[in-house]
Formats: C-alpha cells, sequence, structure tokens
C-alpha cells in the first residue's frame, strides 16, 4: 500500500544497533517529551547521512526512508520521530534537484538540465512527477554537505520553536481573561507564562490523567504570577460557559486538521464547541503529521488503568478499565492553530503539509 | 567501558522454579519459555530488566538450559532492545537442584561484584529495580547487617493474587523496615491463628503487620547473600533463606529488609495455575504497562484493539459470526471460524478453531487446531495439539504439548502428556476432581484451572521442614541441646532394644554431655525427656505399661542422674515439658507422676513444690484430670500416713 520508490533494504548493522539503542531509550524514558525526540531522531538520521559516503539520493533516501519506517512501526506512537524523517527525505529532494539545476546549468545539453530551467508554475507542476524519479538515480557528490545545512536549519526551527509561539502570546490572551487549559505541556506552560508578562489574567488547569505532573504545573504557574484554580477534569464542562479562551497542547496535528492530544481532551472540545468558546491549539510544525484520523491502529492506544483505578483494590480485577492513551479532536472543535510561523486554521493544514511534506513521503 | 563496569547493577534470574506446579508441563519447556499473555515469561523478565536500569543480567539454568542458550541467541540476533543496553550471560549447571545450590554455585564463580538483584524467572514487574537497589544501598549503610531487601506489592484482601497464592504474614518494624517475623499461610487452612512472639512487640515502639503482601519473588541483595548459602547448606530455598536469617539473626550477623511497592509499580510471580490466569487478565488489561502484550518484539502495534479488552493479532483472521466477548487475546496468523464464542482465553500463533466452538477461561497455545463443535473451559492446551471433533475439555484439563485428542473425547480435570511412543497416556484422570470443583464453588464466580492437587503439592516445595519448625513459636532451643536430646534418645532406644548394660548407657550419655557442652542440670532435663519420647512409645498400644516397663529397665540410669532435690524438680520438668510436647503422653501426665512417686525417684515434698509451680505459672497440666486426681490422692495419702 505504500508508493515506495525502492523495495525495504537491509540496513547497516551499525546503523541497526542506532535505532535499537534510540528506540529503547524512548520506552525507557530515557528521551522524553516530542520536542527532544525530533531533536534526537533528527541527529540519529544525520549520523546515519554522515556514514552513507559516495550515495546517490537514491540510495540516501532509501536509507532514510527505511529508517524512518522502522521507527515509525517500533514506536508507532511518536509520531514526531516519523515526520523528522520525512523532513530529511524532503530535504534530499530538495537539495538534490537544486543541485542538479547547478550542474544543469553549467553543463547543458544533458536532460535534467533543461528541464530546471524556466521555473513556470505549469512547467513544475508537469515536471515534479516525470522528472524526479529519473533525476534522483545520478550521483551527485556534494550532496551530503547541503544536506547537513539543511538539516541544521530544520535543528535550528525545532529548536526556536517553543519560543516563537510563545511570543505570540500577546495576540491571543488579553487581559482579565478567563483562560482553560487542560494538563501539563511544557509549550503551553511557556506560552502562558510569556502572556503573563503582557498582562493578567486568570487560569483554570484541568488536571487530565496526569494529576501529579498538571500540580506541579499549576504550582510553577502560580509562582510565575498566574492566578490558577486547578478543576477536576469532569467539572470542565460546568465551568466552559465562564472560559474566554481555551488553550491547548497537542500531540500530533493530523493531515485534516484533526488533532491528536491527551485524553480528556475531546471532552473539553466538546464542551467549548457547545458554548462556542474559541480553542487555540498549539502545535509547533514538526507535530504535523500527514496521517488521517481514520488510522484506528496508530492511534488507538491503551494506557495503563492506574490513574482511574488502583491495581490493590480487590474491584480491579473485576471490572474493565479502559484508559486510552489519546483522543483524536475533529477539525470543527478547533478554532486555531497556533504554530511556529503564525495561526492557521484547521482547513490550511493540508497547505502546511504540502509545503513541508513531499506527498511521496507521506506514506513511508 | 571498564571504569562503567563497576557501576553497572547487576541482576541474577534463576531460570527454574523447581517446583512441579506446572507439570507436566515443565518437563517440556525450560519455565522461561512458558508463554503468558503469547509472550514468553524471560522476555517479561528481560524487558522489565533493561527498562528497570539493569545492565548486566546472568540467567542461571539448572534444567534444559541449552534451549533458553538458543533463545536469547536468538533474540540477540533479532536485535530486541534489551540486547544493546544490558549484557546477557546464560549459565547452565545440571547439579543445580534447588535455589540455594544455584546461590552456591554463584557464590563459588565469584560471578556478583556487589549489591546485585535476585529474582526468579516468573517474577512480572515494572518497577525501577536501579532505584530499588539505590535504596537497599542506604539501608546497607544504616546497617551493616542488612543481607536483604524484599519486595512486595500491597494489594487488597479480596484481590484474587492474594487468595490464590500462599499469603505471607510478615511482622516489621515499622521505623526502620526490618523484618521481625514472616510466614506462610493458606487462607482457607483450618488453623486460622497465627502466633506472635510477644517480644517482636516488647522490643519496638512500633511494629507493622501485613497481611496481604504479594510476592513478586524479586529480593535486593547484598554481596553478603551468596556467602550465606555457601556457609549454610540446610538454605534450600529463599523461604530458608529467610527463615534461617530471621532465626539466627545474631549469629549470622545479618538480617532482613522490606519494601513496599508504590501504587504506580506492578510486581506478581507465577507460581501456578491460578496466579497464571490473574497474571495474564492483568497483562491483557494493561495493568502492568509498560509490559504487555508486545513485550519481546522491537515492532509494536502488531495487535488491533477490539474493545472489552480483546485484542488479535493483525494477521489473524476471524469469522464474522465469531464472538469474542471479554479478555481474548487471538494470535497472530490464527483463523476463528463461524459461530464460535470465546471469553476470557488466550488463543496462540497459527492456531486453527473450528466452527461452532465454545472457548471459556482457557489457554490455547500456538499451532493448536481445535476442530469443530468442541467446548473447551477452563483448560490448558499445549503447542501443536489437535482436538477431535466435538471434544468436550472442562475443568481445569491440561494436555501438554503434541497430543492428539481422538473426537468426541470427555475430559474433566485430566492431564494429559504425550509419550516418547508418540502414543497418548492419561497420566492421572482427575483423581482431584472433586476437590477442584470444591475450590471454584468458593472462589465466587471466577474459574480457574489447575488441579488443587498440584497446588497442595508446592507446599512441600515451599516449607521445608526447617521453616516448619520454625514456625513454631517456642522453639528457641539452641541446635546443640537438640541433637543431644537425639543422641541421648537414640542411646536409650538401642540400650532398651539390645538390653545393653545400663553402666554402659550412662557412659555414653555423658560423653555424649561432654561433646556437646551440656550443663549438668540440662543432662538430668534430657534423660527424662529422652526416656519418655523413646520412638518404642509411640507406637505402643499400652502407653502407660510401656513406660513402667522402660522406666523399671533403665532404673539405675535414673538414680545415677536424678540423686538431689534439683535434679528432682529437673526431673519433673521434663515430664511436665514431654507432656506438653509429645503427643502420646497425652492427658497421662498424673499416671506418669504416679510412677515415678512409686519408684521413689521423687518424693513428695518435691512433688508438692512443683504442683505450687505448676499452678503458678498456670501451665495447661493443671487442667488435666489425671494431674489433679493424683494430687489430690496424694493429699489424702500424706493425710493418713499422718
Amino acid at each position: 500500500m505504500a508508493p515506495s520508490e525502492s523495495p525495504p533494504r537491509e540496513l547497516d548493522s551499525k546503523h541497526e544497533d542506532k535505532i535499537v539503542k534510540f528506540v529503547s531509550d524512548i520506552r525507557n524514558g530515557k528521551i522524553e517529551g516530542s520536542n527532544n525526540i525530533a531533536l534526537t531522531t533528527l541527529s540519529l538520521l544525520e549520523q546515519i547521512i554522515t556514514e552513507c559516503e559516495n550515495a546517490t539520493a537514491l540510495e540516501l533516501s532509501g536509507v532514510v526512508r527505511e529508517v524512518g519506517r522502522r521507527l515509525c512501526r517500533a514506536l508507532p506512537q511518536e509520531l514526531v520521530a516519523a515526520n523528522m524523517a520525512r523532513r530529511v527525505l524532503r530535504a534530499i529532494r530538495d537539495e538534490h534537484r537544486l543541485l542538479c539545476e547547478q550542474s544543469g546549468g553549467a553543463t547543458s545539453g544533458t536532460g535534467t538540465g533543461t528541464e530546471g530551467s524556466g521555473d513556470s508554475l505549469q512547467r513544475l507542476v508537469l515536471a515534479a512527477h516525470g522528472g524526479r524519479r529519473t533525476t534522483l538515480g545520478a550521483a551527485l557528490p556534494h550532496l551530503r554537505e547541503p544536506l547537513r545545512d539543511h538539516i541544521a536549519e530544520v535543528r535550528a526551527e525545532i529548536e526556536s520553536c517553543t519560543a516563537s509561539i510563545s511570543s505570540q502570546a500577546r495576540a491571543h490572551v488579553h487581559a482579565a481573561e478567563l483562560i482553560l487549559t487542560h494538563g501539563a505541556s511544557s509549550l503551553t506552560e511557556r506560552f502562558l507564562k510569556a502572556a503573563r508578562r503582557h498582562t493578567h489574567y486568570r487560569l483554570l488547569l484541568g488536571e487530565g490523567p496526569r494529576v501529579q505532573e498538571s500540580h506541579a504545573m499549576a504550582a510553577r504557574l502560580s509562582a510565575a504570577g498566574v492566578p490558577v484554580t486547578l478543576i477536576n477534569d469532569a467539572s470542565i464542562a460546568a465551568v466552559m460557559s465562564r472560559v474566554n479562551k481555551v488553550v491547548i497542547g497537542v500531540r500530533a496535528v493530523l493531515a485534516g486538521g484533526a488533532l491528536l492530544a491527551r485524553a480528556g481532551t475531546h471532552g473539553l472540545t466538546i464542551a467549548a464547541k457547545h458554548y462556542s468558546v474559541p480553542v487555540i491549539a498549539l502545535c509547533p510544525l514538526y507535530k504535523l503529521s500527514p496521517l488521517h484520523a481514520c488510522d484506528r491502529y496508530a492511534l488507538s492506544a491503551l494506557d495503563c488503568p492506574r490513574p482511574s483505578m488502583l491495581y490493590e483494590c480487590g474491584e480491579s480485577s473485576r471490572v474493565h478499565v479502559e484508559c486510552p492513551r489519546y483522543d483524536v479532536v475533529p477539525p470543527d472543535h478547533v478554532t486555531l492553530f497556533l504554530t511556529n510561523l503564525g495561526g492557521s486554521s484547521p482547513s490550511y493544514i493540508y497547505r502546511l503539509l504540502s509545503e513541508l511534506y513531499d506527498p511521496k513521503d507521506h506514506q513511508l | 567501558m571498564d571504569v562503567d563496569k563497576e557501576n553497572l547493577i547487576q541482576a541474577v534470574v534463576i531460570m527454574d522454579t523447581f517446583n512441579n506446579n506446572f507439570s507436566p508441563l515443565n518437563n517440556i519447556k525450560p519455565a522461561a519459555l512458558f508463554s503468558v499473555a503469547g509472550v514468553p515469561l524471560i522476555d517479561y523478565v528481560l524487558e522489565s530488566l533493561s527498562l528497570g536500569g539493569v545492565g548486566e543480567t546472568i540467567l542461571f539454568c539448572c534444567e534444559n538450559g541449552s534451549k533458553v542458550k538458543e533463545y536469547i541467541r536468538m533474540n540477540k540476533e533479532k536485535k530486541l532492545p534489551w540486547s544493546l543496553t544490558m549484557d546477557v550471560q546464560v549459565l547452565m549447571s545440571d547439579t543445580c537442584r534447588t535455589m540455594g545450590d544455584v546461590m552456591r554455585e554463584i557464590d563459588a564463580a565469584g560471578l556478583v561484584r556487589g549489591y546485585f538483584i535476585l529474582m526468579g524467572v516468573n517474577s512480572i514487574s515494572n518497577i525501577n529495580y536501579a532505584a530499588l537497589l539505590e535504596q537497599h544501598k542506604q539501608t546497607c549503610k544504616k546497617d551493616k547487617g542488612a543481607a536483604m531487601t524484599l519486595v512486595y506489592k500491597k494489594v487488597s484482601w479480596q484481590h484474587p493474587m492474594i487468595r490464590s497464592d500462599k499469603p505471607i504474614f510478615l511482622a516489621a518494624n515499622a521505623n526502620t523496615g526490618k523484618v521481625l517475623m514472616h510466614q506462610k499461610y493458606k487462607p482457607k487452612a483450618a488453623d486460622k491463628s497465627i502466633n506472635l512472639p510477644l517480644d517482636i512487640v516488647l522490643n519496638h515502639s512500633e511494629v507493622k503487620l501485613h497481611h496481604n503482601l504479594v510476592d513478586a519473588n524479586i529480593a535486593l541483595c547484598s554481596p553478603s547473600v551468596p556467602p550465606l548459602f555457601s556457609d549454610n547448606f540446610d538454605f534450600q530455598t529463599r523461604d530458608d533463606f529467610i527463615h534461617g536469617i530471621l532465626i539466627n539473626e545474631e549469629i549470622l550477623a545479618s538480617c532482613l529488609y522490606y519494601i513496599l511497592l508504590k501504587t504506580d509499580e506492578y510486581a506478581a510471580a507465577v507460581t501456578n495455575w491460578k496466579t497464571y490466569q490473574v497474571i495474564c487478565r492483568d497483562i491483557i488489561h494493561n495493568w502492568a504497562y509498560p509490559l504487555s502484550i508486545e513485550s519481546g518484539t522491537f515492532y509494536q502495534n502488531n495487535f488491533i484493539f477490539m474493545g472489552n479488552h480483546n485484542f488479535r493479532g493483525k494477521n489473524s483472521k476471524l469469522s464474522r459470526s465469531c464472538l469474542l466477548t471479554e479478555d481474548v487475546l487471538v494470535g497472530d496468523n490464527s483463523h476463528i471460524s463461524d459461530n464460535v464464542t470465546i471469553t476470557k482465553s488466550v488463543i496462540g500463533k497459527n492456531c486453527l478453531i473450528g466452527s461452532n466452538v465454545v472457548i471459556t477461561g482457557s489457554f490455547i497455545m500456538d499451532n493448536v487446531t481445535i476442530k469443530d463443535d468442541c467446548k473447551i473451559s477452563n483448560s490448558y492446551i499445549g503447542d501443536d495439539s489437535v482436538i477431535g471433533e466435538k471434544s468436550i475439555l472442562e475443568a481445569g484439563t491440561i494436555i501438554a504439548s503434541n497430543v492428539n485428542l481422538n473426537a468426541e473425547s470427555i475430559l474433566k480435570g485430566a492431564v494429559i502428556e504425550c509419550s516418547s511412543a508418540n502414543k497418548e497416556k492419561t497420566l492421572s484422570k482427575s483423581t482431584s476432581e472433586n476437590e477442584w470443583e470444591n475450590e471454584s464453588v468458593n472462589s465466587e464466580d471466577e474459574e480457574f484451572i489447575g488441579l488443587d492437587k498440584e497446588w497442595s503439592d508446592s507446599e512441600s516445595c515451599y516449607s521445608s521442614d526447617s521453616s516448619e519448625a520454625s514456625s513454631l513459636p517456642d522453639s528457641p532451643v539452641p541446635d546443640d541441646t537438640n541433637i543431644f536430646l537425639q543422641e541421648v534418645i537414640d542411646s536409650l532406644a538401642r540400650g532398651y532394644e539390645e538390653k545393653l548394660k545400663c553402666d554402659y548407657l550412662i557412659l555414653e550419655i555423658n560423653s555424649s554431655r561432654y561433646a556437646y557442652n551440656i550443663q549438668l542440670n540440662e543432662v538430668n532435663f534430657f534423660v527424662v525427656r529422652a526416656l519418655l519420647g523413646i520412638p518404642i512409645l509411640t507406637e505402643a498400644k499400652n502407653v502407660l505399661a510401656t513406660i513402667k516397663d522402660i522406666w523399671k529397665y533403665f532404673q539405675p540410669v535414673v538414680s545415677n542422674y536424678i540423686k538431689t532435690k534439683s535434679s528432682i524438680m529437673d526431673c519433673l520438668k521434663a515430664v511436665e515439658d514431654s507432656c506438653l510436647k509429645c503427643p502420646w503422653l497425652e492427658g497421662k501426665a498424673g499416671q506418669i507422676v504416679h510412677l515415678l512417686y512409686e519408684t521413689d525417684v521423687v518424693d513428695e515434698d518435691s512433688l508438692l513444690e512443683w504442683y505450687e509451680e505448676l499452678k503458678e505459672y498456670e501451665s495447661p497440666l493443671v487442667a488435666q484430670t489425671s494431674v489433679v486426681k493424683f494430687f489430690e490422692w496424694l493429699e489424702a495419702a500424706s493425710e493418713e500416713s499422718d
């Protein structure tokens, strides 16, 4: 079902070891947070690319695709890792085309040269399918250098996205507003702290499934001068009519503009929709994933039932406790996605996706 | 790397359970490869160790070691996550028969460098071993003698983990967590009382008593543990070790501590069929997260969640008309045909289940074929078996691997295994069927597979003689005197049988006395005690007549020891002690004392004095009618003579 350009390929055992190490680090909890996972995935891909000497663009993309595929299967919950592989694949394509154009310009007469010259829109569209595939095969010695620059760019983007999202706080949080958020998230915390620097507002914090983390975040925020009220998830609907704005962090943004977030978010957005409260989702671009919300297998993961019920009590052996890890929130519940490039509505997500990834890489 | 090696956390996993709780399966497969919720036990262990921060693992196999070794090698090639973060060594020894042997072997080979984690292959847990070991090291800093910290999970009294395994009664110092008493008991046993020695309560300001602990078979050990096993050859199991240390705390200069796991940590051990069933359910319900049905695989999302805790492998084929009620796990490439109903069961990989089959509470391993119209409830079906049409298996039927069952067979609580000649044979045709049914009625609506018979077999594995003796509250008798008593009994019994001269016997007793460094008053006590404890008495029909006989024969011996007033008191105390401890003397104290009085061994004054003493500390003897009668007679006699 995957429109793969190359058949599944064997990786070097050295590379395999690295992938296994990376996966076990994430499973062991040594690498936490999607930001860190994105950065380490990038470093992993960079290392692997560096070690692939004298590789053609086709080979390189094959290796990266295979790494992405493995990460995707080994860590189905960490959509960010696969996103990074897609970003690097896109970079390989771009750099390769660029190089081809340059070399085509220098040694005019070859087939590729004429193709890249006139950059009319029509030409690009027409050339997109026929051209790229043939050109990927050509060996270009200087591909890795610009690729590394490209990866460094992506890394810089990831590192700065928290700052650039929270710098937009001023435009969205206004004086004396009542803001509601759900569960602990470092990005939301930064955003809210940044908002506090400009205005006074009040915050309601829904506890979410990880109560302790939420409490810690509430403590930090109130230390930063934000008046915080912690509420139970069950009472979110009751207070929703008073709320001015909902700000949530997301796990991933899916292709149709739906979003994947911590369990309990869907209930919250339904309440917000009912009271027509605007919902702002904070999503750095690396969380944009070209998956569709119908892909149930990847998205329906069960969590440990412990937060809802203690194993110790005798009832735990008699009841079914189903704890989904994530909720899928439909696009019409979200008013605005706040990315590091500014706000965009759910219907615009497809456009962002096509800018970030090559359509051929959507399915790794 | 060399510097790191010093700080690596070591774990020793004992790959055998050394019991027959899962017989006959343990003859076919090593315990490590026994599958729980579709995943071999060893995979859970290795994954949990690597998640818990362990750097080096020693797997110690006693039986079927080569199979385990092969499996580990295969998994290393597959590059499972633990293979990179953890160094796994497989050791084999055919001579080890108990856990104690394994520890002695480890000590002899010097395999452990320092503090280490000791666990069985049947432990399933998601705890952070590194943090717990650190905690144990802290305890050791405070108390140099801390040898072992036991890891327990506290659950509610009604929890099936408590009901289906033997719970532990644990008394501990509440301030330090030092274990003071450790006793296993059966919740449904007739004897509902536990004796708590008074000094435990008196010597500590605060004592915690636990009765609802799940033992996960995990312990954090100091470097002193393997040498302790080497020094004490009678330590066979971990329980022996625990009891040995608790009894001889001063002599061995070691003590035990315990840790209760936090609420977000899971720990349990597969010890019998019932716990097996409970743990399977826990894993399907994700209680052991991050250990799950996907443990032991690098790639995840191999199962499709179908609601109600039903999971099926991605490549399994389910008929549209089949019904999975709840808690069902269907392995990869299995095929389930029309009108099948499955409840609370685990189906392995590559299984073929025919039409109209009903499966309830059963465990079906890989490559099993179940033909049409079978009914299977509360049973276990091993690998590669074929069950014929219209068969009915129920009430804890266990079928080992490779069995080809004829059509329309009806089995109830049977254990079937395939002999080497490829011939079927029924090992034990439901000897304990009724017993098992009672059990299932008692345990409310939940049904368990497995035979109660096997489960009681395990008792002998758990509690060897030493632990049984130690559980008696009044056993502070040091070993030497016990041996001395035994020797005196032996000498006297032999003397009586072979009619040896009493002088020789006195000589023999005296030499034993010097050998064991026994005080004179103790010798008096033990000689009388031995006289009343000669083995012949236990079989004698008329105990009193035999005692009279023996007493007459040993008159010279008795008169040699029982001369002075104090020795007479010793003698009477020995009589009292014997009457309380020996079942054959029950209710006959009066007659024995009368015999002594008649043969002039004891005089009237000492008897009265002794009687006063008895009354003073309210010995149970005072209430015995024979004693009361004797003293009434004695008083009357003395008045008459006056």
